[in-house]
C-alpha cells in the first residue's frame, strides 16, 4: 500500500556529518508511525527536512502522491502537516487561546480583510482554536498567558498549536520531553485519544509509550534506517536491541 | 469611550494654548512617525535605526513638488505615503533577509546611503542648508498660514493615523506581527512567510513615517538635512522607547515628552539631552514599558494599597 507520506532516499549532510542517510520511509494513511533512535540518530532531522526547515541534500519526499521536496516551513502547513517540537516553542506572551488561533488563522479558510478586520471576527479560526485546545484539554485556561503555565500545559498546548492547523498528518517531535510520570500518562493517553483521527508520526525516547501506542515503528541509527516493523518485530529483532534498547528490553 | 480616548481628545484640544501651535503640531507629527516606527520596533519585535530614511525621502520628494509645481495639500501627503511606502519597499526587502543585529546595521547603513545622496544632491535638496521655501498652500480655501489653523489640520490627521494604527494592530495582520515577535521560528512553522510579513510591516511602517516627513517639511517650510539623517532616526526609537513600545499609546506620549523637552527646557538649559540620557537609562533599566508601564504600576499600586471596605 502506498503511504500518505513518504520518503525516497532522504539524506542530509551537514559538512562531513551524515545526519540522514538514504532513508526510505512510508507512513500509512491514519496509522501511528514511530520513529525511534538513540540521541542523535537523525529523528529530529528527519523532521526538519519533512517540514522544509531546510531542504534535503538528496532524496524527495512525498505527501499524497505529490511531491514536496524542498517546499519552504510556511509552506508546508498549509499542504496539511503540522509539526509539534521537541523543546517547548510557542508564543510566551499571547493567551492559550491567540497561541492556538494563530495557527488556526494562518490555515483558515480566508484571510480576507487581513489588515482591517478585527482578529476576533473570524469564527471560523475561533472555533478551530478552541476546538485544539479543547482536545488537549486546556479551554478551561484560554486566557491565561503561555508563559505562565505549568510545563507539562506548555507541552500540552506545543501539541494544540499543532492541532488547530487541522493537519492531515501530525508530527510530533517527543510530547513527552521533560514530562514527570504522572504528566506523561496523561499525554500517552491524549496522544492515543488523537490516533485514528489523524496519521501520527511520533518521535519518542520513552519506550513503554512508543510499545503502547504505535503500528509501526522505524529505528534510526546514525542517519540510516536499521529496522522497521511492528512493536513486537522491532522487540525482538536483535539489531535494534544492540544499537539502542540495550540493557532495557533485555 | 474608554478613558485613554478622553484623554487624548483634551489632549488634542488643550495642547496648542499649553504650548506654541507649532511645536504642538511638531508633537502630533512626531507621534505620527512614532507609530510607524511601533509596528515595526513595538509589534514586530524589529529595531529599525532607519526611520529617517522614509521620513526624511517623503519630504524631500513632496517638497520639491510643493516648491516648483504648487501641488494640492492632499495630493503632497499622497506622495509623502506613496514615497515613504516605496522607499521602505526598497529598504526593507534587503533588512528583513538578516536578522539581529545585523538587521539593525543594515537598516542604519542604508540610512546612511540616502543621508548622503541627500547630502550631495544639493541642486534639488539644499545639501547641509536643507530644501528652503517649501510653502504651505491653501486647502479647499482654508488658509493654513495660521498656526493654529494648521495644528487643527495636523492634529485630525494624527487621530486618523491612530485610528488607522488601531485598525492594523487588532486585525490579524497585528496579531501576526506580535507573534513573530514572540516566536519567528514558530510562526513560519504555522504557516506565515515571516520575510513577507516583516516587509509588509515595513511598509506600513514606511507609509506613516512618509506622512510625517511631508507635514514635517511644510510646518517649518524647510526639509533640513537632518530630517534624512540617523540623529532623526535614533530620535524616534528614543522617543518611542521612553513612551513605552509596548502599547499603541507609547509613541504618542513618548513624542510627548521628546518635543516638549527639546524644544522647552532646551531654551533655558542648553544641556538638555542630559535629562533624556538620564530618562533613557531609568527606562533601560527599570521600566521597560516607559511612561505607559509607569502609569499601569502607578495604578495597579493604587489598587492594591486601597484598604478593603
Amino acid at each position: 500500500m502506498e503511504g500518505i507520506l513518504q520518503t525516497r532516499q532522504l539524506s542530509k549532510s551537514f559538512g562531513a556529518l551524515a545526519a540522514v542517510k538514504d532513508v526510505s520511509l512510508s507512513i500509512a494513511a491514519g496509522s501511528l508511525h514511530s520513529v525511534i533512535g538513540p540521541n542523535g540518530a537523525g529523528k529530529t532531522t528527519l523532521f526538519n527536512l519533512l517540514t522544509g526547515t531546510f531542504p534535503p541534500t538528496s532524496g524527495e519526499i512525498i505527501f499524497d502522491k505529490k511531491n514536496i521536496t524542498g517546499t519552504p516551513a510556511n509552506r508546508i502547513a498549509h499542504l496539511g502537516l503540522a509539526r509539534s517540537f521537541q523543546r517547548t516553542n510557542v508564543f510566551p506572551a499571547f493567551s492559550l487561546l491567540d497561541n492556538v488561533w494563530v495557527a488556526a488563522f494562518a490555515t483558515g479558510r480566508s484571510w480576507n480583510g487581513l489588515l482591517f478586520k478585527k482578529a476576533n471576527q473570524y469564527p471560523e479560526a475561533a472555533e478551530r482554536a478552541r476546538a485544539a485546545l479543547s482536545d488537549v484539554g486546556l479551554l478551561g485556561k484560554a486566557n491565561q498567558l503561555a508563559r505562565e503555565i505549568s510545563h507539562g500545559e506548555q507541552r500540552q498546548l506545543e501539541l494544540a498549536i499543532a492541532l488547530a492547523a487541522a493537519p492531515r498528518v501530525l508530527l510530533l517531535d517527543e510530547p513527552a520531553a521533560g514530562l514527570s510520570p504522572e504528566e506523561t500518562r496523561r499525554m500517552v493517553a491524549l496522544v492515543r485519544a488523537l490516533k485514528g483521527r489523524y496519521t501520527i508520526v511520533l518521535i519518542e525516547h520513552k519506550m513503554d509509550i512508543i510499545m503502547s501506542v504505535s503500528d509501526r515503528i522505524s529505528v534510526m541509527h546514525f542517519g540510516s534506517l536499521i529496522a522497521e516493523g511492528a512493536p513486537e518485530e522491532i522487540q525482538r529483532n536483535a539489531e535494534v536491541r544492540r544499537a539502542y534498547l540495550g540493557g532495557i528490553a533485555a | 469611550m474608554k478613558y485613554q480616548n478622553v484623554l487624548l481628545l483634551l489632549a488634542v484640544v488643550a495642547l496648542p494654548f499649553i504650548v506654541r501651535p507649532v511645536i504642538a503640531s511638531e508633537i502630533w507629527i512626531f507621534a505620527i512617525f512614532g507609530l510607524g516606527l511601533n509596528l515595526l520596533l513595538g509589534y514586530t519585535g524589529l529595531l529599525s535605526f532607519g526611520q529617517s530614511t522614509f521620513f526624511g525621502s517623503a519630504a524631500y520628494v513632496a517638497g520639491w513638488l510643493l516648491k516648483h509645481y504648487g501641488i494640492n495639500v492632499f495630493f503632497a501627503l499622497g506622495i509623502g505615503v506613496g514615497v515613504g511606502a516605496l522607499s521602505a519597499l526598497l529598504v526593507g526587502y534587503l533588512c528583513v533577509q538578516r536578522s539581529g543585529l545585523y538587521f539593525i546595521m543594515l537598516t542604519f547603513a542604508l540610512n546612511q546611503l540616502f543621508y548622503f545622496v541627500a547630502y550631495q544632491w544639493t541642486t534639488v535638496t539644499g545639501g547641509e542648508d536643507g530644501m528652503h521655501g517649501v510653502p504651505r498652500p491653501a486647502l479647499l480655501g482654508i488658509d493654513f498660514k495660521d498656526p493654529m489653523t494648521y495644528y487643527v489640520f495636523i492634529s485630525l490627521l494624527f487621530l486618523a493615523s491612530l485610528w488607522v494604527m488601531r485598525r492594523i494592530v487588532e486585525s490579524p495582520l497585528g496579531r501576526i506581527l506580535q507573534a513573530i515577535r514572540e516566536n519567528e521560528v514558530r510562526a513560519e512553522a504555522v504557516g506565515y512567510n515571516v520575510p513577507r510579513f516583516k516587509l509588509l510591516a515595513f511598509v506600513i511602517g514606511g507609509a506613516f513615517s512618509g506622512l510625517a516627513g511631508v507635514l514635517y517639511g511644510m510646518l517649518f517650510g524647510i526639509v533640513p538635512l537632518e530630517a534624512i539623517s540617523f540623529v532623526f532616526s535614533g530620535n524616534v526609537v528614543f522617543a518611542t522607547l521612553i513612551g513605552g513600545s509596548g502599547s499603541l499609546y507609547g509613541p504618542i506620549i513618548g513624542s510627548f515628552v521628546f518635543i516638549w523637552l527639546s524644544e522647552s527646557v532646551s531654551v533655558m538649559w542648553a544641556r538638555w539631552p542630559l535629562l533624556l540620557g538620564v530618562a533613557f537609562v531609568i527606562v533601560v533599566l527599570f521600566l521597560r514599558g516607559g511612561v505607559v508601564e509607569a502609569w499601569n504600576r502607578f495604578w495597579a499600586w493604587k489598587a492594591s494599597s486601597k484598604p478593603a471596605s
